[in-house]
């Protein structure tokens, strides 16, 4: 198992993120979180990432803590910290330094393909930044890519091309977990949803087994979570 | 969700995506979009293109070899076959459609001309 979470609970101070949560991983899984807001997906991705710790319950990456294998793990985030005066080359430095497993000719090939101006990011518009970030993201040679929203505010046009280039680049023995709102437009790439309601798992299904039975990802989302 | 892109077309809504992506195979070689020994798209290409599972193309593409309709010829890709079983797959699968709309007409007690005329009023609309 890549990744994997056994009752995994996390309090915050005034409410509960996730509650009793036991989910494994295998390598080579494209899965779906699925969820409103306030569900406990941010939560869950953040937990895989070594970025929050359980109050109770075990979360282990390769056989260890998230945190030890940070190596191996990519976060891309809802928050857009990047600098207003970073052009995408800059990125590229930046991203180098920071990691050794930052592949510098995928970026490129990646900004392209993307279609990512080559300016400063105070003057890009935030699909432009949205799709720089996945760049910055997919770049990286991980074996678990953690993309939180990575569709949420930004185009259509943006949207589709960012998809795209996650089919592109991801590799069978990758594992993605991505969380969306735009669950129709990313429901092909699914192999597995899991839906959160509450911080607790509501369902968690193999996509082709649901469309077996005449539905899709977007109407159980609606069923499910209504 | 529809997912309409050149010749394929995907719905969500509507069964197993690798049951569709085959069916659009069918549906190309019926009506002679794709003939036999033309090269089908990488699975990494369709995929992007559709915004699908590459895994899903794998399981449709091995569907269609298990049929004997493509084959995968190593380091080259995806064709179609030469013995692809092209003459009668339009008679089939309208053959195919038209059992549901004969089901169809019959539950309604319709008489096979009144499910004529209807087709034929519909035909250039749709």
């Amino acid at each position: 198992m890549l990744a994997k979470l056994e009752h995994v609970t996390k309090r915050y101070v005034k409410n509960e993120g996730l509650r009793d949560l036991s989910l494994d991983f295998p390598a080579g899984e494209v899965v779906g979180v699925l969820g409103l807001n306030g569900s406990g997906k941010s939560t869950l991705l953040k937990l895989l990432a070594g970025l929050l710790f359980p109050t109770s319950g075990t979360v282990t990456v390769f056989d260890g803590a998230p945190r030890s294998k940070r190596a191996n793990i990519v976060f891309l985030g809802e928050n857009d910290a990047l600098w207003p005066w970073m052009t995408p080359s800059d990125a590229m430095k930046f991203m180098s330094n920071l990691y050794d497993d930052f592949d510098a000719a995928r970026f490129t090939g990646l900004l392209d393909s993307l279609k990512v101006p080559l300016r400063k990011t105070k003057t890009m518009s935030r699909g432009e930044r949205g799709r720089l970030r996945l760049a910055m993201a997919l770049a990286r040679n991980a074996k678990l890519y953690l993309l939180d929203e990575p569709l949420a505010g930004i185009d259509l046009i943006s949207r589709e091309s960012i998809l795209s280039s996650i089919v592109q680049e991801w590799h069978t023995d990758e594992t993605i977990l991505l969380s969306t709102h735009e669950v129709a437009e990313a429901e092909g790439l699914f192999e597995r949803a899991i839906y959160l309601r509450e911080g607790r798992l509501a369902l968690d299904v193999s996509a082709e087994s649901l469309r077996e039975g005449g539905k899709s990802v977007v109407d159980t989302f609606r069923e499910v979570l209504a | 969700m529809i997912n309409d892109k050149g010749n394929w077309s995907i719905d969500m809504s509507a069964g197993p995506i690798f049951e569709q992506i085959a069916k659009n195979v069918h549906q190309m070689l019926a009506r002679g979009a794709l003939k036999p020994g033309d090269k089908l798209p990488s699975a990494r290409d369709l995929a992007a293109k559709l915004n699908v599972n590459p895994n899903t193309i794998v399981h449709a593409y091995n569907e269609l070899e298990a049929q004997n309709v493509i084959e995968k010829r190593r380091g080259l890709g995806t064709f179609v076959r030469e013995d692809a079983p092209v003459t009668g797959m339009k008679k089939d699968m309208l053959h195919q459609a038209a059992n549901a709309y004969a089901d169809e007409g019959r539950q309604l007690d319709a008489s096979i001309q009144e499910a004529i005329t209807a087709l034929k009023e519909v035909w250039d609309v749709g």
